[in-house]
């Protein structure tokens, strides 16, 4: 055991020229708060392709080598473990995200529509042409095995209104990051008043994701 | 979430074992690991220190917390206190699980240990079921919930917020009620 | 009979299965909800024409009909969106391939949406992280590292662990294997967990 036949003591160390580069470390903090983030809010959060693509280019990285490596070898099966680790979040992730994309489809497109120049894209091109398609596949669907058998007048139906959106008003749980000052918390009855907390840092809280969805993006608070 | 991924989770957590073997440092995308020398304690993350000790290759120490004496320290403070006491580790619950089913010949007092965390948990678990409800008969719409972990607010996660989009719903439709639709096309 | 029974009985009969069921394809009920959307859509062309001549007193009939037009449209497109959702399911529990049972329940369009939605899924897995490919269907539960004995409960051949390890899977023959690497086998009903 003690002679390694894998040595892997250059693979994380190519880049340090570079300064402001994230280390590995730091990117797969990056896609473990992402993941969460993501399998806790009701809506979808904007795409962390860059995050998605840097991870993809670790573990293809690493398995290439492990590829060189003698079977048994202690060193390559911890790598293993790990590299299994990283690839179970990042499926478990892209997977959530899958999953809203098609639970709520034509919203995610509609706003996707209507966004701003400039601003970021809530979905990956693989992503969007997923949506389209199936939005496509879906309405093509509906066409041909019933609307286009209905009355003149009902041989459509408004995707936007047929299929659910998300509950922005539903509650999650968060951690703050940064701390925040004067967030409203609006009242859930007539007789309730509105009032205003501070968001200390590390601390948890219970409300809307509606108040909060803004410090996600920005990586103020994160969901748990 | 599962609860298998809470335990993912908890397996990312830092313990220190002993270890019979010699390996360099290993260079894991997440961080560098070891050297691993024979007798000299080192940090590893616990999947892979459950992996080690399984295949009969460490010794885990348990960690500072994992002792009869601060447990019951822990233990009688939660009794006392309204709120949530500081936890000694954010996956308390799942070390011990995990260390207690797969390393209890490394652990002192492993049964003793085992009751402890359980009263601990089970004393947390009834104050977390008490705010829960009191948060629902209250209609509030925020809470501070320092010191709960992910493990415990998951055993109320699904029911609470479904039973607050439930209830959220019902008043929604009382107060609006103005929904009527408008056909134009006959 | 009431308007409209025909259509919320369709949507009955998905509630009344748990989630992963998918029944046989309703084409009958289908078509008696079909048919009477066109003679309420024909009664209500003529009394349209009517009441544009004048007789007021047929709007409310009108309405009503229209009403229960757009609740059958909703309800039959209700009903056949749930079944995608079902079979959209089965397809990340069964893999590519749906079982027999599953296939023999399901319309000729079903069938075609079901294979346009599996080309979308591979394109979108093999595009992911700028065109290297990821199967996300895979890797559906978190890794465990730890190791398990098993018994073998019958003759498989050799079998390759993860760091490389060639075993000979024979008859009663037993194993410290990782967990993972054999819950496959499990299922299969090739090895059996050993309780110490």
């Amino acid at each position: 055991m003690s002679e390694a036949a894998f040595d892997d003591s250059e693979i994380n160390q190519e880049d340090d020229s570079q300064e402001d580069v994230m280390t590995p470390a730091e990117l797969i903090a990056k896609l473990e708060e992402a993941w969460l983030n993501e399998k806790f809010s009701p809506e979808l959060q904007e795409n962390k392709s860059e995050v998605v693509e840097c991870v993809m280019e670790q573990l293809t990285h690493m398995e290439s080598n492990l590829q060189r490596v003698k079977k048994g070898d202690t060193k390559a099966s911890i790598h293993r473990m790990e590299v299994d680790r990283i690839r179970f979040v990042l499926t478990s992730y892209l997977r959530s995200r899958l999953q809203k994309i098609e639970k709520f489809f034509p919203h995610v497109l509609e706003r996707e529509k209507s966004r701003a120049d400039g601003e970021p894209s809530l979905l990956s091109p693989e992503e969007f042409a997923f949506a389209k398609e199936y939005y496509d596949n879906t309405e093509a669907y509906l066409k041909a095995v019933a609307l286009k058998r209905m009355p003149p007048n009902l041989q459509s139906i408004d995707m936007l209104k047929a299929v659910p959106e998300p509950c922005l008003d539903s509650f999650v749980f968060l951690r703050v990051k940064e701390k925040q000052e004067n967030i409203l918390i609006e009242p859930e009855t007539d007789d309730q008043r509105e009032y205003v907390v501070d968001l200390e840092e590390g601390s948890q809280h219970l409300m809307r994701y509606r108040t909060i969805a803004p410090l996600i993006s920005n990586g103020a608070v994160k969901l748990i | 979430m599962d609860p298998s991924e809470v335990e993912f989770l908890a397996e990312k957590e830092l313990v220190k074992i002993v270890p019979n073997f010699s390996l360099d440092k290993i260079y894991l995308i997440g961080g560098d690991l070891g050297p691993f020398n024979p007798g000299l304690p080192v940090d590893v993350p616990l999947w892979l220190a459950l992996n080690f000790k399984q295949r009969q290759k460490c010794r885990i120490i348990p960690p500072d917390w994992m002792d009869v004496e601060k447990l019951e320290e822990i233990r009688e403070l939660e009794k006392r206190e309204e709120a949530f006491t500081p936890v000694p580790s954010p996956y308390y619950m799942e070390l011990t699980k995990l260390l207690l089913n797969h390393a209890s010949d490394n652990i002192p007092k492993a049964d003793e240990i085992r009751t402890l965390v359980k009263d601990i948990w089970d004393t947390r678990i009834a104050k977390l079921r008490l705010s829960a409800d009191s948060f629902i008969s209250q209609q509030e719409a925020h809470a501070k919930l320092d010191n709960l972990t992910l493990l415990e607010i998951n055993t109320i996660r699904e029911f609470l917020l479904n039973s607050l989009n439930c209830m959220f719903k019902l008043r929604s439709n009382l107060q609006a009620g103005s929904s009527g639709r408008t056909f134009t096309d006959y | 009979m009431m308007f409209c029974e025909k259509a919320v009985e369709l949507v009955r009969e998905l509630q009344r299965l748990s989630d992963g069921q998918l029944p046989a394809f309703n084409e009958d009920g289908l078509r008696q909800v079909l048919q009477e959307m066109e003679s309420l859509y024909d009664q209500n062309q003529a009394d349209v024409n009517e009441a544009k001549a004048g007789r007021s007193d047929f709007i409310p009939s009108i309405k009503l009909r229209h009403s229960c037009l757009l609740r059958n449209q909703r309800c039959v497109t209700a009903y056949l969106y749930d079944r995608l959702l079902r079979i959209r399911a089965l397809r990340w529990e069964y893999g590519s391939v749906l079982p027999a049972n599953v296939r023999f329940h399901m319309c000729a369009e079903e069938v075609e949406w079901f294979s346009q939605y599996k080309k979308s899924l591979a394109s979108f897995m093999r595009s992911i992280g700028g065109g290297e490919g990821l199967d996300i269907t895979q890797d559906m539960k978190p890794p465990k590292s730890l190791y398990i004995q098993v018994r073998c409960i019958k003759d498989h051949g050799e079998f390759e662990i993860d760091d490389g390890t060639i075993i000979l899977l024979k008859k009663n023959s037993q194993h410290f294997l990782p967990r993972w690497k054999c819950e496959h086998l499990i299922r299969q009903g090739v090895l059996e967990h050993v309780l110490s």
